[in-house]
């Protein structure tokens, strides 16, 4: 079947060409004619599948995270079942429908974003469905927010092993494109703890997939950007409960704090480790100890090799720097409102007991939300090598001073597993990476001002220059960012992708314009 | 920024509840779904602060989405939660106005105004049968007064979108305003009553009831404390602190969940209360006791409590039943 609307290379240069990479509707899907879509409709309705096409329904999911993109779907599924997924799915490649998949709607290049045809909303599915307490192991339904997941292990003081700090990324999002969270440089990434998923292929079939049974669905699917199937029920591995103390040491050179955050990840010397700066001359080096064994360990061993500071040893340090340069005053007002506005959310009183954080999850995604969140937000990223970390940090922290007052740089490493080389495969993962990638989230603190798309655009850019640049690879290289794919990873690997895209996905309706 | 309260030429009170902010800056974080409980039965985005905001934002009309606006059940959970600080509460309120009930199925006649003797004063509610109230007023150092007009069928106007005559407004608040400390049953009133009588302190009667010491004794490590949801997430920043000392004091486990939010035990749309609609709570009882261990739920709400000790195995007990118990202990 003739793909319908896709030209002949979905992944060139000029992928978005005529429409510039600040575009917000790459290739809106107009209907094939409305006949098309009512049949499409018609056929789904007859098969039980409640296609919703009010202007309330379709309007909720009309951006996302991002806010820079918009695009409206021709009707909304409220996934309630695999086998209506897979009738969705299956109506959809003989109509030639497109199909966009969300599942927390996190995106911020327009990934989960329809542009026409359908939005199949995930999160209808997300029901937990077995806990194993003793295997250590949960099933769940893959529309199922972290948070919602970690509400019920935790009935059972269970809790899961890393996702992202953002209460409402979505299991099978997270698992789709990889997922980072504060102790990934120990456990890898999200998608790392995935057992076995079941999946709905483009084609409407439902495989149960793993490391040993259709392996190379699990391949493709585990961190594919939702190209070959529709996760929608994954089994994953949990731990028992622990709260976390944490230590934060304080840096006024991004270079001196990312060599000791990896000094402290290549010796295993911490239980979550990561990097959060307020400006790059105050950079934030957060360690955490599941255990007071470990803790202890840590600090006899390690602690005395950091060169960062502690609060106070740091504020005096600023001080020092104010005195003798008073034309930085501002800067030192905006560190100061930062800390009185940050360190309050990061140490309140109903999310600690003795001293001890009780959910890191709450606990950051609420501030990121309070501190950085907003109608609009971009977060360009960069994910290298150990090797090429500093200099991607040093290089994307020069863009982000030229284009944005005030940003945030978020890095964590990510202990790579030898066995999921595979999962890698064209992803965030860079190819020269080993035993750890790092990964550096630039993100600007918008602050009511108003930017242009170009503006934003131009920034993600000159970020993802630097990468091309160093050979880098990116977390967020779909949507609006393709443009970059085939430059990120050459034409061999993405020509041989496309081959199985089409082979798997013959109308290519499955999240058209991610990634192909 | 908060709602007011306007009073209009043609003599009726508006409560300005498009507040900024309001929908329109809304990001899309969903921080609300966790915490709603129709989201947590639905799992339908439509349903939630959510849906309603981002389809407002795109198009959509009060009209496009009645089933949902009419589902919110007003507990408010989703308030504290809100990094942009919307007040979805507000915002429902104003939306139900498009489309409200007959006045006439909310508004009673009135009721004599109190004579104020006292400082503290009960707004007991339709809940507080004449036995409980009697249990309440009998506790030590109650010195309460019982409000003849608590202010019920405001409570339910303001619920169902119909807008407040002055009139009866000012009845009601007339007898009021000379109180220093009121103590509310409606959790709904609750947030109201602290934008309209600024100068009294509002408190919860959960709150009136659980600081007193000898309740506090009565509280087990072992017990399920369930606090009403409405005027817990309306004074969120104050309560939760209050709630979190009364844990660590007591050791009890209470209604939260990971983010200090309190699950309702009830969960009742607008037709539901309007027109009597048999409730079924069994689904919203079963996850806020799912994998709890206690040996006894003590309940700050009458309509949580009969819901509990409905569909609970394990003794529920009314809160104002274990101030009695106190009281009894020492007499």
């Amino acid at each position: 079947m003739m793909p319908v609307g896709v030209g002949a290379c979905p992944v060139g240069a000029d992928a978005l060409l005529g429409i510039k990479r600040q575009q917000t509707n790459p290739s809106r899907w107009q209907g094939a004619g409305l006949d098309n879509w009512q049949e499409f409709a018609v056929e789904l309705r007859r098969r039980g599948v409640e296609l919703r096409e009010s202007i309330a329904a379709r309007g909720a999911f009309a951006t996302d995270a991002g806010g820079i993109t918009y695009g409206m779907a021709h009707g909304v599924v409220l996934a309630r079942s695999t086998d209506q997924v897979a009738a969705l799915l299956q109506t959809a490649q003989q109509h030639g429908v497109p199909v966009t998949v969300r599942g927390g709607g996190l995106t911020t290049e327009g990934e989960s974003v329809a542009f026409g045809g359908v939005l199949l909303d995930m999160t209808g599915m997300s029901r937990v469905l077995r806990i194993d307490a003793d295997a250590l192991t949960v099933r769940t339904e893959a529309g199922i927010f972290w948070h919602s997941l970690a509400e019920e292990l935790r009935r059972q003081d269970l809790d899961y092993l890393s996702a992202p700090l953002n209460l409402t990324s979505s299991v099978g999002g997270t698992l789709g494109v990889g997922g980072i969270d504060v102790n990934s440089a120990r456990l890898g990434c999200s998608a790392d703890q995935a057992l076995a998923l079941q999946v709905v292929t483009p084609i409407g079939e439902i495989v149960e997939c793993s490391d040993t049974h259709n392996v190379d669905l699990f391949q493709r699917v585990i961190l594919g950007y939702g190209q070959f199937g529709v996760i929608t029920e994954a089994t994953l591995k949990i731990r028992r409960y622990t709260p976390l103390r944490m230590h934060y040491f304080y840096y006024a050179s991004l270079k001196s704090a990312i060599e000791d955050l990896q000094l402290l990840d290549r010796n295993d010397a911490s239980d979550y480790s990561g990097i959060l700066t307020i400006m790059d001359c105050a950079v934030n080096l957060l360690v955490a100890f599941d255990s007071d064994e470990r803790e202890n360990a840590f600090r006899k061993t390690w602690q005395p090799q950091l060169r960062g500071h502690g609060e106070l040893g740091f504020a005096l340090r600023m001080l020092g720097r104010y005195v003798l340069r008073p034309w930085l005053l501002p800067e030192a007002w905006f560190l100061l409102q930062r800390k009185r506005e940050l360190f309050p959310e990061l140490q309140r009183g109903e999310y600690m007991r003795d001293g001890k954080m009780l959910d890191r999850s709450v606990v950051f995604s609420r501030a990121v939300w309070k501190m950085w969140g907003g109608r609009q937000m971009v977060i360009p990223d960069l994910a290298t090598s150990s090797e090429k970390f500093v200099a991607a940090v040093e290089l994307g922290n020069a863009v982000c001073r030229k284009y944005f007052p005030h940003y945030t740089l978020y890095c964590v490493g990510i202990k790579l597993r030898p066995e999921h080389r595979p999962h890698y495969e064209m992803s965030s993962i860079p190819p020269d990476a080993e035993d750890w990638a790092y990964g550096c989230e630039f993100e600007p603190m918008i602050e009511g001002r108003v930017y242009s798309r170009d503006h934003f655009q131009a920034f993600k850019n000159a970020i993802y220059d630097i990468g091309v640049d160093i050979g880098a690879s990116n977390y967020r290289f779909g949507g609006m960012m393709k443009g970059y794919i085939r430059r990120i990873f050459g034409d061999e690997l993405v020509d041989r992708h496309l081959a199985m895209k089409r082979r798997v996905d013959p109308a290519m309706i499955l999240n058209r314009d991610v990634i192909f | 920024m908060r709602a007011n309260t306007r009073v209009s030429a043609r003599g009726s009170v508006r409560i300005s509840a498009m507040t900024k902010p309001d929908h329109a800056a809304c990001s899309g974080c969903s921080l609300c779904l966790l915490v709603c409980p129709v989201w947590q039965r639905s799992r339908d985005l439509a349903m939630t602060p959510h849906g309603r905001a981002k389809a407002l934002q795109n198009g959509a009309a009060a009209s496009d989405m009645l089933d949902s606006i009419d589902s919110c059940t007003l507990c408010g959970a989703c308030r504290p939660v809100c990094p942009e600080e919307i007040d979805p509460v507000d915002m429902v309120i104003a939306l139900r106005r498009y489309s409200p009930p007959p006045a006439a199925q909310v508004f009673r006649a009135a009721l004599p105004a109190l004579q104020p003797v006292s400082a503290r004063v009960l707004l007991a509610g339709a809940e507080l049968s004449t036995r409980l109230l009697a249990r309440i007023m009998a506790q030590p150092g109650a010195d309460l007064q019982v409000a003849a007009d608590d202010g019920a069928d405001i409570a339910l106007a303001l619920e169902a979108g119909v807008l407040l005559p002055q009139q009866r407004l000012e009845e009601f608040l007339a007898s009021l305003r000379r109180t220093k400390e009121l103590i509310v049953t409606e959790g709904l009133l609750f947030d109201y009553l602290k934008r309209w009588l600024p100068k009294t302190r509002i408190i919860s009667l959960g709150q009136a009831l659980s600081s007193q010491a000898g309740v506090r004794k009565q509280l087990r490590a072992t017990d399920l404390y369930v606090i009403e949801p409405r005027a817990y997430h309306a004074d969120y920043q104050r309560l939760v602190k209050y709630y979190d000392r009364l844990r660590q004091e007591c050791g009890c486990d209470l209604n939260l969940d990971l983010q200090r939010i309190a699950i309702p035990a009830t969960a009742r749309s607008l037709p539901q209360r309007l027109d009597g609609i048999a409730p079924n709570d069994a689904a919203q009882i079963g996850w806020l006791l799912q994998g709890r261990k206690m040996s006894r739920i003590v309940v700050e709400n009458f309509e949580d409590y009969v819901a509990l000790a409905q569909a609970s195995h394990c003794e529920v007990v009314y809160l104002a039943d274990l101030a009695e118990g106190t009281q009894h202990a020492q007499g």
